[in-house]
């Protein structure tokens, strides 16, 4: 089978899988709280901004289909918008076009399920399988231009602004999120996922108090901290960066998980 | 759509129907990482992360994309069921198809990953496990609890950081060659003058002028 072909009959599972789970979850969300969605908020948002209108839905899908291309192109990654943007929003375009009642439409999961599938079958397999016949120069710009582009959001902007969001949203969040973002920076090299507890917790504790679900969120965060910083090795370079010795039981458990402690 | 279409479509709006979309986007997405590993296009993710993944592919470690991941999959499955909207980007993207792949060739298991049909398997067991976890824990606290848990906050710092990619494009565009440089801000003016996000007209222009002046590499 040549490879071109296994890409693509791949790629049609693939892309009717993923548009069938991403068309039902985002018509859930429109009955969120009450029935578990599954999406994003970035997602709900912005299709709330262009509901009802297919022509505004499916451009703002274009234009993140070039992103995709240029992503897909360079690096072979077909960016997270594919499930977060472009099926949802031309999954919702296709319906509207016959029916501008967004609640027979767009808010219908068994609709958009479907819809969802045949958009994701047709994107997933014309990014993937046309990822190849781009030109190399082509190639290169998206490699020395986008990829340090997206390192930099990574690492530092995206830090700053949830770090400043958490500031600003109140002193307990706030020294939460900061103390959560600093060890979490130290131990898996990125600070958002810490800033985002720091969140959950701050504002978890600002609106109901110190109860079970607040208490339950602290003793899981204090948990992910251990078992990440153990299974980094942050352990063994914290002792070595004080001029410590490591002691030979910890040696010992670092081998029986399979890594070596230099 | 009034209570009554609601109902009737039991099935589609059911509780127990959540784990089973769950679980056939996470094969999906699982799978699009062993076309990743195998054909290197079609990883469900954005290139930053998918870097972390390839450099253990690389021979580096995969600590990085595991940690990466599996924080994000933690964070956002305790986060999902509070607030009512599963994250996908960071629970299923992240933490499915970057970080559960991460930690099985850390431990040298490449069998998931490299086979199509086993990698379909693996992913939507994965994720109809988290399927159930989200309901499950949907079932013990979201009842009790009256917080959004500042997912206000995290929404607005989600959006203001994805404002940051356009101009960080230009400037790498312009670190890399004059030309290039040139079209990413010609692109990045265009798009912002008809309203269109500037990352994608900073990239197009990028690429159109990468094409036509290659960029020497050093």
């Amino acid at each position: 089978m040549g490879i071109t072909l296994a890409i693509v009959l791949k790629s049609i599972i693939i892309g009717a899988l993923v548009g069938f789970g991403v068309g039902a979850g985002a018509a859930r969300m429109f009955h969120a709280p009450n029935v578990q969605g599954m999406g994003a908020f970035r997602t709900f948002g912005e299709l709330n901004a262009c509901e009802g209108d297919p022509i505004s839905h499916f451009s703002f899908g274009l234009g993140f289909l070039f992103n995709a291309w240029a992503s897909v192109v360079g690096a072979g990654a077909l960016t997270q918008d594919v499930d977060h943007r472009i099926i949802p929003n031309w999954a919702a375009a296709a319906l509207l076009w016959k029916n501008r009642d967004v609640t027979k439409t767009l808010h219908d999961p068994k609709k958009m399920a479907f819809a969802g599938a045949i958009v994701g079958i047709f994107v997933v397999t014309l990014l993937n399988s046309t990822a190849s016949s781009v030109p190399a120069s082509m190639q290169s710009v998206a490699t020395q231009v986008l990829v340090p582009a997206a390192n930099w959001l990574i690492n530092p902007i995206m830090p700053i602004v949830f770090w400043i969001a958490a500031m600003d949203a109140g002193r307990r969040t706030g020294i939460w999120s900061t103390v959560l973002g600093g060890i979490g920076h130290l131990i898996m090299g990125n600070a958002v996922p810490g800033i985002v507890l720091g969140i959950l917790i701050g504002k978890g504790v600002d609106d109901s108090g110190w109860n079970r679900i607040t208490k339950t969120l602290v003793i899981a965060v204090v948990i992910l901290y251990v078992l990440s910083g153990f299974f980094r090795g942050f352990d063994v370079n914290l002792l070595h960066s004080f001029y410590l010795d490591i002691p030979q039981w910890l040696i010992d458990l670092h081998a029986f998980f399979g890594s070596e402690v230099k | 759509m009034t209570d009554q279409s609601i109902k009737n479509q039991g099935f589609w709006l059911s509780e127990w129907a959540f784990p089973i979309f769950v679980a056939t986007l996470c094969s999906g997405i699982f799978a699009g990482t062993h076309m990743y590993y195998v054909y290197h296009v079609g990883a469900f993710n954005d290139i930053a992360i998918v870097a972390m993944l390839e450099a253990g592919i690389k021979g580096g470690s995969y600590g990085a994309a595991a940690a990466f991941g599996a924080s994000f999959l933690f964070a956002r499955i305790l986060e999902g069921p509070l607030v009512g909207i599963l994250d996908i980007g960071g629970s299923l993207q992240t933490g499915i198809g970057i970080g559960v792949p991460a930690l099985l060739l850390s431990a040298g298991i490449t069998g998931p990953i490299e086979n199509f049909g086993l990698s379909l398997i693996v992913g939507a067991i994965c994720g109809l496990l988290i399927g159930l976890i989200i309901i499950l824990i949907r079932r013990y606290t979201v009842a009790g609890a009256n917080s959004t848990f500042g997912a206000d906050v995290m929404m607005g710092a989600g959006n203001a950081s994805g404002r940051y990619l356009g101009p960080l494009i230009v400037i790498t565009a312009i670190m890399a060659s004059i030309p290039v440089g040139i079209g990413a801000t010609i692109g990045a003016a265009i798009f912002y003058a008809y309203k269109k996000p500037i990352a994608g007209g900073a990239i197009i222009g990028a690429m159109i002028m990468g094409a036509l002046f290659p960029i020497q590499i050093v």
